[in-house]
């Protein structure tokens, strides 16, 4: 496994979290009731919240409409995601 | 709408460029069971969905998608970067090269532009859905053939990861299939009692 950065150490906590969470939103689509599965999707969706600040915070805003706006756009200064290394 | 977030949903990071496997991979971008394709299928069919949850289906894969053509985008962009005229003339990728340069464009591996004629939406829940289900399994296999053609972990590795979501792709619409099945056979049992004939495309206009 190549060296992970710090960022994409917390970026895959993020996307795994995240993945969960779709998982969750696909199977709850076709079984709205399920209670294990509004369970399972709250405590993920608990979790995502948490790391999306930590990595927001830390590595720039993930959406655009996020950036705080103050004395440089923030969206342009950070990569997007294709480049190697930054994902 | 849709908001955009600068992240991949699985990550795609390639050491060595190939630009031979590019021209292979390029299929599932504008090939005819590309992931373009499947978002545009989904995306347009979900208007004509009976139901909220088949809607909901619908929708969610139809965006799921778009992530996985950014993989893909990727995974071309990677593969394509700092090549050499040698390289690019070796490799065969030079027909694709004297018209897009290393630009990523959606085309077939065979160089057949991305066309809407590869797929349908038909207004019918039924038809549009085993329509989905069978674009899930030849995105499965297209899959299963670029894992016979790459053996660099770096690519397959996020092309695993692809295949195994048309596998779930698949589970959630035979669901949505069968959501709508058993609400026909209410809606036809509802009909028999009444004394009523309808053509179904009107009773999916009621539900």
């Amino acid at each position: 496994m190549p060296m992970l950065s710090e960022k994409q150490t917390l970026l895959r906590k993020l996307q795994s979290c995240g993945f969960a969470l779709l998982e969750a939103n696909l199977y709850l689509d076709s079984h709205p009731t399920c209670r294990m599965g509004l369970e399972y999707f709250r405590k993920h969706k608990q979790r995502y919240e948490e790391l999306e600040k930590e990595y927001t915070d830390k590595f720039g805003p993930l959406r655009a409409i996020d950036s705080p706006g103050t004395d440089k756009w923030e969206w342009v200064t950070s990569p997007f995601p294709w480049e190697r290394g930054e994902n | 709408m849709w908001q955009y977030e600068k992240k991949l949903q699985y990550p795609v990071n390639i050491k060595n460029p190939n630009p031979a496997l590019a021209k292979v991979i390029v299929s599932q971008l504008g090939g005819p069971d590309g992931e373009l394709g499947a978002a545009l299928r989904y995306l347009n069919q979900r208007y004509a969905a009976p139901c909220r949850e088949v809607q909901a289906i619908l929708n969610d894969i139809g965006s799921e998608e778009l992530n996985h053509m950014e993989m893909i985008g990727t995974i071309l962009y990677q593969l394509t970067r700092n090549l050499s005229i040698k390289e690019i003339k070796d490799s065969g990728f030079d027909v694709y090269f004297v018209d897009h340069t290393t630009g990523v464009y959606p085309i077939a591996a065979s160089g057949v532009p991305f066309s809407a004629s590869t797929f349908q939406s038909l207004g019918d829940p039924i038809a549009d859905l085993n329509e989905d289900l069978a674009a899930e399994q030849k995105a499965r296999v297209t899959y299963d053939n670029i894992l016979r053609l790459a053996d660099d972990p770096d690519v397959r590795d996020p092309i695993k990861f692809l295949r195994e979501r048309e596998i779930v792709h698949y589970q959630r619409f035979g669901e949505a299939n069968r959501t709508i099945c058993s609400m026909l056979i209410v809606i036809i049992k509802w009909e028999k009692l009444k004394g009523l004939c309808f053509p179904l495309a009107f009773l999916y206009c009621v539900y």
